[in-house]
């Protein structure tokens, strides 16, 4: 069963220590009585969520609400009853019908897709590249050029956002991939930690490699790029979360209903429609928003984990 | 640094050809990082002393912008907010996080299906959680929490429209949200102590408490500190679950600007009245603050020596 790997600990899970006597033991358990209590808190607005997704619209405006759908349905994504001439409360668009652009709610699910799998393969292959010539290169300027690099990474990107925006807008940018992609390319904390990372490994292999004549370019790409590979499997996990929840900047950039990313996209189709029957196809494009990312979390696991540590612990 | 094996035939040349490689390989890193943030981050800070539409050119006005910060009760209320929200919801995360990591640290299935639910938050996508919430606190009787309230015999409360529950209720998801990531930080940590000092600790009678006070705590310590100015980094920038769960019509604050932070106002200033310079302003107040709180980072401190 996937769930059981999910989130485990990094190194060796450690027991608790076993406690002499039968009242420690009772009492180690009644100390966790509250946290499992508290995963109530976890599990009943996902439950919320999930069902009403697959309520109909007169189900979701009655009071009070009931707990199981009582007629499941599947409306709430693409209602096949519901017809602009004749306004029914009972059918109201699914997440599919809602958008007035081509391919509707699926142009959003692609733009995410797009923008999120450009950004991470694009800043992870530059800043691999700055990585080894910072971390392995003896060139002069490489200790300046780091520590600007972590220097920066004190700066709160909403203070670049104002000159970001007048940049796209002079380059004629707006609303388009670039202004989502180029800006979020060079990203300081990816590069810090892939040096960190290549400081650690040895220079026997790359040396050989010189020896033999093999270019700079053919180092990179065969030697330091598989090297790298779980540094890099970590830094993916936070890129892709990161830029896949992108919601300012977007909101900013984007002035079209076409090039919305999902946030942007579900945000004002929820500004629009606030009654309680829209909430199935408002709830139904957030599960699809998420479908992605907690796929990727499932397949991944292993290094969601030790990630997220490795950049914790480590760094 | 270890020296790399240079060619002995013609060093010059060979040299001169790695250091054209090694510029060509940095150069489409600094291009990006000089263009997109050292430049924008130095003309925020000359914007900051303008007066500037984004339309008309920036017209220098020197300190202005900061005086009249001063004098702003708005923005004086959006700090005060701000630094509500961050205690609260970093403290409450904090503790909640090394909680749940003591309690789930095992191998055990419920262990493992309990540290998956708290960590689902952090893998679901952020705007159907902030949709959610919003959903979950309806104002009328088909919403989660009226209905919970009124098995309880309360009536219906206006959740997002009663200004002193903005900052709880902002507080409880976030907490709600980054409890999971927390407590995976510290399941590591505590993956890191070695068993033998709890079980020296044992021999010499010290009770599960001292262990914990003398033993875990302590070497938790780095956990903590990158757990908590992680944290306050991070809540300082909020600004989607200001804007998606309370925003108005023409309040990006919520009822009575309620919940108004710095970024959400540093938006409202920017984006809605375009007033550039000012927010630019703005932008440099936060700007301060994160990096007086990352110098209390020592991971960069360490990582300085390192090089």
């Amino acid at each position: 069963m996937a769930v059981l790997e999910t989130v485990a600990p990094v190194r060796h899970a450690r027991r608790p220590a076993p406690a002499p006597g039968r009242r420690a033991r009772i009492n180690r358990h009644l100390l966790r009585l509250p946290f499992y209590l508290l995963s109530l808190t976890m599990v009943v607005p996902f439950y919320w969520l999930v069902i009403t997704v697959f309520k109909t619209p007169t189900e979701l405006a009655r009071t009070p609400p009931s707990f199981v759908p009582h007629s499941p349905t599947f409306d709430n994504f693409y209602d096949p009853d519901w017809s602009p001439r004749h306004i029914d409360p009972g059918h109201l668009q699914g997440i599919f019908q809602r958008f007035q652009v081509d391919f509707g709610f699926w142009r959003f699910l692609f733009n995410s897709l797009f923008i999120t799998t450009a950004i991470t393969v694009g800043s992870l292959l530059i800043c691999s590249l700055a990585a080894y010539v910072i971390a392995k290169h003896d060139i002069r300027g490489r200790r300046v050029i780091f520590l600007m690099i972590i220097a920066s990474m004190m700066v709160p990107w909403q203070t670049t956002l104002i000159p970001n925006y007048v940049i796209m807008r002079n380059l004629g940018w707006l609303d388009s991939y670039p202004a989502y992609i180029v800006p979020a390319l060079a990203k300081a904390f990816v590069l810090f930690f892939l040096v960190q990372f290549l400081q650690s490994l040895p220079n026997e292999l790359i040396q050989a490699a010189r020896v033999d004549g093999a270019g700079e370019w053919r180092i990179w790409w065969t030697i330091v790029l598989p090297l790298l590979r779980p540094a890099l499997a970590a830094m993916s996990i936070f890129i892709v979360l990161a830029e896949w929840n992108n919601f300012l900047w977007p909101l900013i950039i984007v002035q079209s209903d076409e090039m919305a990313n999902l946030p942007v996209a579900l945000a004002r189709l929820n500004s629009y429609f606030a009654g309680p029957d829209h909430q199935g196809a408002i709830m139904a494009g957030g599960l699809l928003a998420s479908v992605p990312t907690i796929a990727f979390f499932l397949v991944f696991q292993k290094y969601f984990t030790r990630g997220i540590a490795l950049s914790g612990l480590k760094g | 640094m270890a020296d790399m094996a240079t060619p002995a035939a013609s060093p010059l040349r060979s040299a001169l050809r790695r250091y054209g490689t090694s510029s060509l390989m940095l150069l489409p890193f600094l291009a990006l990082f000089a263009g997109f943030l050292l430049w924008p981050l130095a003309n925020s800070l000359f914007l900051s002393f303008t007066r500037f539409d984004g339309i008309n050119p920036a017209e220098f006005t020197g300190l202005d912008n900061f005086r009249q910060l001063a004098g702003d009760a708005r923005f004086r209320h959006a700090l005060g907010n701000t630094a509500l929200y961050v205690v609260a919801s970093v403290g409450l995360g904090t503790l909640l996080s090394l909680g749940l990591a003591l309690a789930f640290n095992g191998t055990s299935w419920p262990h493992r299906i309990m540290r998956t639910l708290f960590f689902l938050p952090s893998v679901t996508s952020s705007i159907a959680l902030m949709l959610m919430w919003k959903w979950v606190l309806f104002p009328s009787d088909v919403g989660l929490a009226n209905t919970v309230v009124g098995w309880f015999g309360g009536h219906a409360v206006a959740w997002l429209a009663t200004p002193g529950l903005t900052v709880p209720i902002l507080v409880l998801m976030s907490v709600w949200g980054g409890m999971g990531y927390g407590m995976v930080l510290y399941v590591a940590g505590l993956g890191s102590i070695p068993e033998e000092y709890y079980e020296a600790a044992r021999i010499d009678g010290a009770s599960v408490w001292q262990q914990f006070r003398r033993i875990t705590l302590p070497l938790l310590r780095p956990v903590t500190t990158y757990v908590v100015v992680t944290g306050l980094i991070g809540a300082f920038q909020v600004f989607e679950a200001v804007y998606i769960v309370f925003r108005g019509t023409n309040n990006v604050g919520g009822v009575l600007d309620s919940g108004l932070m710095i970024v959400p106002y540093l938006y409202d200033q920017g984006f809605t009245h375009f007033k550039l310079g000012y927010a630019s302003a703005i932008a440099w107040v936060l700007f301060v603050i994160i990096f007086v709180l990352s110098l209390v980072n020592l991971r960069l401190g360490r990582a300085m020596k390192e090089l």
